[in-house]
């Protein structure tokens, strides 16, 4: 994923320029004023345009047009310069409307007759004013509104392209994650077959040599021969676990609710043939429901299991204990317990990995692969697994699990 | 003794070609054994071509057949086989060394008779191709128009 965090910025810089140039046209597109000397100039030139054109009106003999003129001039103060500049212009013009058309003229003023006509201009000029201003902070708000939407959107286009870019990624991400797949699938493969072939044919001929020569080897060459064909065996054991493992990693998980109680119970069952002779006592409390793939989950059960089984061989009776401790909300989490040969705490970080052993093979026999598969199957489910144990006193293996959702408070009696 | 069929081994690699045949020598089950050593040759003996023009006309009783081969492969065989009248009704016998599900799934879907994964304990091994012998070539009877002879 580093690859791509350069390009995000690169994106991130391209956006801001792209809103900041959207800004800057929309700003030209507003026409305001913004200096105070041209905004007042503006209000003092609007209302001598305005009381020029009246007087002009007024020697070529059209009356009363000096109210609408003047009551203009306030309107595009109110509009282009705003408020300070609006209430200027309505002063200078009452001003310029007391002296110029109200009784008496060319006097600052007023006669009883024109007060009301006065009066009616200064209200007119108050309402135009304010009608303008209203306006004016609409239209702004509006501006502002669509400005936003404008920006939201330039900014949305770009996240969608970096969301069409990170996606692509991905896809080829999964699609070369495919191809290592098959070549690891391929690479199994022939592990399985050209690895055993050769395997296979050392056993075959160290027995055909045993047999045919062992009248004649001396008891030293006899047990070469015999190591010979134990190492060969424990190779291919070792191919087999190897290939299960890997096929564990590549296997699609089958996920479906999944009852421990019972599949524990079968798994008790099966073991049959290694626990007969032996004093074990077992106890099986009550198991949730859990969300997972029944096969895999059996093979877990059956690896913790049958090591419990193995590792209490010395002990009469063995006690085996598999139940359900406090999980969290919507994980299960189950324990086997047992009273074995345990471990060092020191080394437990090493149970859990491939062809690791804790014990010599005179002591028990195994490969090391049983624990390894067990976490790879958890870790599949969203689950952890860990163990708890002192040397000579048992282990504890504790492994977490989604919950059934249909089945999350339900024991495994329930539904049986 | 009953009535010894013949067992046709397709097999590329001579060392698994001595061991089988051990085994099979063991049981006295080897006198009637065809061994090719490729898919190709397979074909050839059974179309009796090739080599094998002046080989009487008649099918093995039983194939035993790798599936890892030079030039034609077993699963290719196996199909070409299952697709011909003359051929299909010859009993096959997969016999290798792959366990993989993929190739066991094949195998049956093409209609193989049976899947052996050959044994890496040499005991097992001479176990499984005897048994092999015994019930392919003695005791199951062959389709009609196959090779069997009393011994």
């Amino acid at each position: 994923m580093n690859k791509s965090l350069p390009m995000t910025d690169h994106l991130q810089a391209s956006t801001d320029i792209g809103v900041r140039r959207t800004l800057a046209r929309w700003d030209g597109e507003s026409q305001r004023i913004r200096s105070p000397v041209l905004r007042y100039g503006f209000s003092v030139v609007s209302v001598a345009i305005g009381l020029g054109l009246a007087l002009t009106f007024q020697y070529y003999q059209f009356r009363d047009v000096e109210v609408p003129i003047l009551a203009l001039s306030i309107a595009l103060t109110t509009w282009y310069a705003g408020v300070g500049p609006a209430a200027l212009a309505i002063v200078l013009s009452t001003a310029g409307f007391d002296y110029f058309f109200a009784e008496p003229i060319y006097s600052f003023s007023v006669s009883s007759k024109d007060l009301p006509y006065f009066l009616v201009f200064l209200a007119w000029g108050l309402i135009v004013a304010s009608f303008s201003a209203v306006r004016r902070r609409i239209e702004d708000s509006l501006r502002q509104a669509r400005d936003h939407l404008q920006v939201e959107l330039e900014q949305r286009k770009h996240r969608e392209d970096e969301i069409r870019k990170l996606n692509q990624e991905l896809v080829r991400q999964a699609a070369e994650l495919e191809a290592s797949n098959k070549e690891l699938e391929s690479f199994a493969y022939s592990v399985s077959h050209d690895l055993r072939a050769p395997l296979r044919h050392v056993v075959g001929y160290s027995e055909l040599l045993q047999k045919q020569a062992s009248s004649l080897l001396d008891d030293k060459s006899r047990r070469y021969m015999q190591t010979i064909l134990e190492s060969s065996k424990r190779m291919g054991n070792l191919i087999d676990d190897l290939l299960g493992f890997s096929r564990i990693g590549r296997a699609e998980t089958k996920k479906t609710a999944v009852n421990l109680e019972q599949l524990i119970r079968q798994v008790v069952a099966e073991l049959g043939q290694e626990t007969s002779g032996r004093d074990i006592a077992w106890k099986i409390g009550a198991l949730p429901v859990c969300y997972g793939d029944r096969s895999m989950l059996k093979v877990v059960l059956v690896n913790l299991v049958s090591n419990a089984v193995k590792f209490t061989r010395m002990r009469a009776p063995a006690e085996i204990e598999i139940g359900c401790a406090d999980g969290k909300e919507n994980q299960v989490e189950v324990f086997v317990r047992d009273n074995g040969a345990g471990f060092d705490m020191q080394y437990a970080n090493k149970l859990f990995g491939v062809f690791q052993r804790l014990h010599r093979s005179e002591e028990f026999e195994g490969t090391g692969i049983g624990l390894a598969t067990a976490q790879r199957i958890i870790h599949r489910h969203g689950g952890k697994i860990r163990a708890e144990g002192a040397v000579d006193q048992g282990a504890t293996f504790y492994f977490s699990l989604p919950k059934a959702y249909d089945g999350s408070e339900k024991t495994a009696g329930n539904i049986r | 003794m009953n009535t010894l069929g013949r067992i046709l081994m397709v097999e590329d690699d001579p060392r698994d070609v001595e061991l089988t045949m051990t085994a099979l020598e063991e049981y006295n089950l080897a006198n009637e054994v065809v061994v090719t050593r490729d898919g190709k040759e397979a074909l050839d003996y059974l179309y009796c071509r090739g080599e094998f023009t002046s080989r009487s006309n008649d099918n093995p009783a039983v194939m035993l057949l790798d599936l890892k081969l030079p030039k034609i492969d077993g699963l290719e065989v196996l199909q070409q086989i299952r697709s011909d009248d003359r051929l299909k009704m010859i009993p096959v016998v997969v016999l290798t060394s792959s366990h993989e599900e993929k190739d066991m799934i094949r195998s049956y879907q093409l209609g193989v008779n049976a899947y052996v994964v050959k044994p890496v304990d040499f005991h097992e091994f001479v176990n499984a191709v005897k048994e092999l012998g015994v019930f392919w070539a003695v005791i199951n009877q062959p389709p009609p128009g196959s090779i069997k002879k009393v011994p």
